[in-house]
């Protein structure tokens, strides 16, 4: 097993890989079940594991923890987690499904939120290859309320394809999507993001924003967002802006002596910098920070 | 140290701005340009830093007997130019600190380091004087100043990357008197022999607090008449249509008036 360095001796780890599972974390692991009795930080790593095709993690009420689940493949694979979030529980998990090589993935994130229940979700996209991934909120329970950010930047000329909805199946529920997306190369993004709300779910909230920027000139970003809304006592928007980086910003910038590479690393910093801060894990923040950069910097150098 | 304008025509979407503009500032000199609304004052700062939507026609920008026209605009900024914008621009995520710690470092010699115990004592000094308030370092670039605050943050970055040319546009517009004065104060305060001044202005106001050494009014896309102080007083007092009149400017018709009386300085 080739666990990420900077997780290797975590005390709240659980690792899974093709021979062994290593659970630092004395996490309940029953089957495909993994139980979270107690504590508040959990790492999930993943290394080639091919023997589940489906993870379930259970959130107990009133549990407060957060999630780290971390993939580094160097084989196509496919997987589903289903998360069950029970009444009352706070939940954030953050996700960076890695590949070392170019490789093909096929991810589902389900989530079931009961009542009062709270989940964020941070996706991290930094894939190299070819990713579909899914993400499927149930808000269940009355007062369940999610946040989903999402930060891909799409490198090595790689394909994005991704899903997410959220069903507003109970009253007073309530949902906010952020997806910032930029595109170093040839990369394409494909996202489609859908907010239900079914008919008699009165006071809920349902948002979505999506941003992206196109660095190349073969750069694709598509977004269609979807807005099913049964119900008129409620409240849904979405927005979009997606094109090339601002020519003005770029023009005060370089107007104060960044040359045109400090410029633009500049303003995509700044782009990426409001999701690596909602990262707790100063380590996990640092990880993400420098894969991006890298990415980043091919860019910008070969201008 | 001289910046010079020479006969300098520049368009914007195929409209002639700038007709045949002259001005020469050397160190240690303040000039102001005022002029109506509309009369290609911003165009004039905005070409010399080499904005992408201004084009030149016909004509010359000199820095030191240097033609920058073919320069970038980051060139330019690190060969000293500087322009306080009329409309700073927003810029979210950027901090003010990463910005102008960027700004700083890349004018330094390859081999130099930044020191960032120094710099950031004389990026709060900044802020203080320019009552910038405590937080300014980690507050995006602009985003949600408020007019006059935006002005001010032009002005402290000019205080961070000493200039040898800095036009200010319209830095008086969004400032209360208090404010005013403070902006007034630290650019005064700036003034040397090393450092040339352009400000750009319609009000006398700026002008009490900055005291320009020469005045000129600008209609039409050029100079049309230089003074001194006594400019401004008739200026504030009467508009511009004695100097259209006296000059025979005629706005209607934007008819190129024949007057070889246009004193150019220098
Ligand atoms: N993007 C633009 N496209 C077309 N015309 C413009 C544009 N920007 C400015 N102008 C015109 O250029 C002229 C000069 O503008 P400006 O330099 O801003 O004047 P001032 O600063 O003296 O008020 C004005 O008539 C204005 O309408
Ligand atoms: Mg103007």
């Amino acid at each position: 097993m080739e666990i990420v360095k900077y997780l290797v001796n975590n005390p709240n780890l659980i690792a899974f890989d093709n021979q062994e599972i290593i659970n630092n974390a004395k996490i309940f692991i029953k089957n495909n079940h993994l139980l979270f009795r107690s504590g508040k930080e959990f790492f999930i790593f993943l290394d080639n594991y091919d023997k589940y095709s489906e993870l379930n993690l259970d959130i107990k009420e009133n549990q407060n923890i957060k999630i780290y689940l971390i993939t580094y493949q160097s084989r196509n694979f496919k997987i589903k987690y289903n998360f069950n979030v029970s009444s009352n529980a706070k939940l954030e998990v953050f996700t960076n499904f890695l590949s070392k090589r170019k490789t093909t993935a096929s991810i589902a994130l389900d989530f079931t939120l009961g009542e009062n229940a709270y989940l964020k979700l941070l996706n991290a996209l930094t894939f190299k290859g070819r990713i579909e991934l899914s993400s499927l909120v149930n808000l269940n329970g009355k007062n369940a309320k999610t946040e989903i950010e999402l930060l891909n930047v799409g490198g090595n000329d790689s394909e994005y394809f991704v899903n997410q909805t959220v069903n507003h199946n109970e009253i007073a529920t309530l949902s906010d999507i952020n997806n910032w997306l930029i595109s170093t190369d040839n990369s394409k993004l494909k996202y489609t993001v859908t907010g239900k709300i079914v008919k008699g779910m009165e006071h809920s909230k349902c948002h979505q924003s999506n941003k992206g920027i196109m660095l190349a000139s073969d750069s694709e970003i598509m977004v269609e967002p979807k807005l099913l809304i049964d119900e008129y006592d409620v409240e849904a928007s979405h927005g979009a802006a997606i094109g090339q980086m601002d020519e003005l910003q770029l023009y005060y910038l370089l107007s104060r002596g960044l040359s045109v590479q400090e410029a633009k690393s500049l303003i995509i910093t700044g782009y990426t910098n409001p999701f690596i801060n909602m990262i707790n894990n100063q380590e996990v923040a640092k990880q993400l920070t420098s894969q991006i950069s890298r990415l980043i910097r091919r860019k910008t150098n070969n201008e | 140290m001289t910046l010079e304008i020479k006969d300098l025509y520049v368009s914007i979407e195929d409209n002639l701005i700038l007709k045949g503009l002259n001005l020469k500032v050397n160190g240690g000199e303040t000039h102001a340009i005022m002029g109506p609304n509309g009369t290609g004052k911003s165009t004039l700062a905005q070409i010399c830093m080499g904005h992408p939507s201004y084009k030149i026609e016909s004509g010359d920008i000199l820095l030191d007997g240097e033609s920058i026209v073919e320069k970038t605009v980051d060139e330019r900024s690190r060969m000293g130019l500087f322009l306080a914008m009329q409309n700073p621009i927003e810029v979210p995520g950027v901090t003010n600190f990463d910005f102008v710690k960027a700004a700083v470092q890349t004018r330094m010699a390859k081999d130099e380091h930044l020191r960032i115990g120094r710099f950031i004592l004389k990026f709060e000094k900044a802020s203080q004087d320019l009552k910038m308030g405590q937080g300014l370092a980690h507050r995006f670039l602009n985003q949600g100043f408020s007019g006059g605050e935006k002005k001010r943050n032009e002005i402290l970055q000019m205080k961070m990357l000493n200039p040898r040319f800095a036009f200010l546009d319209e830095i008086d517009s969004g400032l209360d008197v208090d404010a005013l004065k403070l902006v007034g104060e630290n650019v005064t305060e700036q003034k040397s022999p090393n450092l040339g001044l352009i400000l750009i202005t319609h009000y006398q106001r700026l002008l009490d607090y900055i005291v320009p050494d020469f005045v000129h009014i600008m209609i039409n896309g050029k100079i049309v008449m230089t003074g001194k102080e006594e400019l401004i007083k008739h200026i504030d007092q009467e508009g511009y249509d004695w100097v259209k009149k006296d000059l025979g400017i005629d706005d209607e018709d934007k008819k190129p008036y024949s007057l070889g009386t246009c004193p150019s300085k220098h």
